[in-house]
């Protein structure tokens, strides 16, 4: 995919608070431009935002995703995180 | 804080933000600042300030830090408007989300001064202006002032139809609402809605707010199924690898 690597730290570097933010974010704006950066920080808050309200309520996956996932969540540690419990139990 | 200037004024923010993106941020505030189902308009602009305090509370960034978050003692500073219940949730889905749990919720809900719904209003407006707050941070934009609240009472309401699912607070199914929400799943045509979409319907209000600030700042849940069609400069894998990058980072399984 293209420029996924600056994506990526873009995105890292969001999330937690970096100090190089603008850093990153000026290495997306090089690579695809100033309206990409716009669209790669409106993603990234918008995910902040599903995060939490899947993780507040406590929600399951959706039947579907959790049918087609299932290879690849195994792969990469993904059904190691404790918010798993709340699709397959346990939690609480 | 309030103030007279222009609200959401991008013009020198020195990258281009969509006007779909920026009246969306007024329409946010506008809904902020309105008495809501369960609190009212003053309440919900506090919990908009608790959101942000939250990044600077030093007890939440030593629990966050701690092996498990009870060991450490104490209590979030109090906000006057709001339940200390209420502070401390806020503090919790803003710094160490990825550890909270059923039992949490129960306390939390069955707190003095909180409910089921009230929870999820709370939910609603914290996560809306977090995101608002997320995209400023992201362009190095100083945060827009806090609206200042509009008069009047919370409704009450809370739908007949919504019962205990799959989640921990009770949802409301296209198949259970009254036509007055029926809207709020307007765009899935009598199909199920995702788990995440359905989440906060207790308090139908909150899906309209999440309808029209995920398609703003995403895509809209209709452009979400055109997966070959261009809705943004960056492709759609892009767009993707982003959301599951914030996704991963934040150990969110779903």
């Amino acid at each position: 995919m293209p420029h996924a690597d600056v994506l990526m730290a873009y995105a890292d570097a969001a999330v937690r608070r970096d100090g190089d933010l603008a850093e990153r974010r000026a290495a997306v704006e090089s690579a695809l431009g100033a309206e990409a950066v716009v669209d790669a920080a409106a993603t990234v808050a918008n995910y902040q935002r599903m995060v939490r309200i899947a993780d507040g309520c406590g929600i399951p996956l959706d039947r579907f995703t959790d049918e087609q996932s299932a290879e690849w969540r195994a792969s990469l540690g993904v059904d190691e995180y404790y918010s798993a419990l709340n699709t397959y139990g346990g939690g609480g | 804080m309030t103030t007279t200037a222009m609200r959401f004024d991008y013009r020198e923010a020195g990258f281009p933000i969509a006007d779909r993106i920026r009246e969306c941020h007024l329409r946010d505030w506008e809904r902020l600042r309105a008495p809501g189902s369960w609190w009212t308009g003053a309440e919900r602009v506090a919990i908009a300030r608790q959101t942000r305090a939250a990044e600077d509370c030093g007890l939440c960034r030593e629990r966050a830090a701690a092996l498990s978050p009870a060991s450490v003692a104490g209590a979030c500073p109090p906000d006057p408007l709001l339940p200390q219940a209420a502070v401390e949730a806020i503090h919790k889905l803003v710094t160490d989300k990825s550890r909270l749990s059923e039992a949490w919720y129960g306390q939390v809900t069955t707190a003095e001064g909180m409910s089921e719904e009230r929870y999820i209003e709370l939910l609603g407006v914290l996560v809306h202006v977090f995101a608002v707050d997320e995209l400023h941070r992201a362009l190095d934009l100083p945060l827009e002032p806090l609206p200042e609240p509009l008069a009047g009472e919370p409704s009450g309401y809370r739908p007949a139809g919504a019962a205990k699912d799959a989640s921990w607070p009770p949802i409301l199914l296209p198949q259970h609402a009254e036509p007055g929400d029926l809207d709020i799943y307007e765009e899935f045509g009598g199909r199920r809605p995702a788990n995440v979409v359905s989440a906060l319907s207790l308090v139908p209000d909150n899906v309209r707010w999440l309808n029209d600030q995920f398609a703003a700042h995403y895509l809209s849940w209709t452009e979400m199924g055109e997966i070959e069609e261009r809705h943004r400069t960056l492709t759609r894998p892009q767009l993707e690898l982003l959301a599951t990058r914030v996704s991963a980072l934040n150990e969110c399984f779903y």
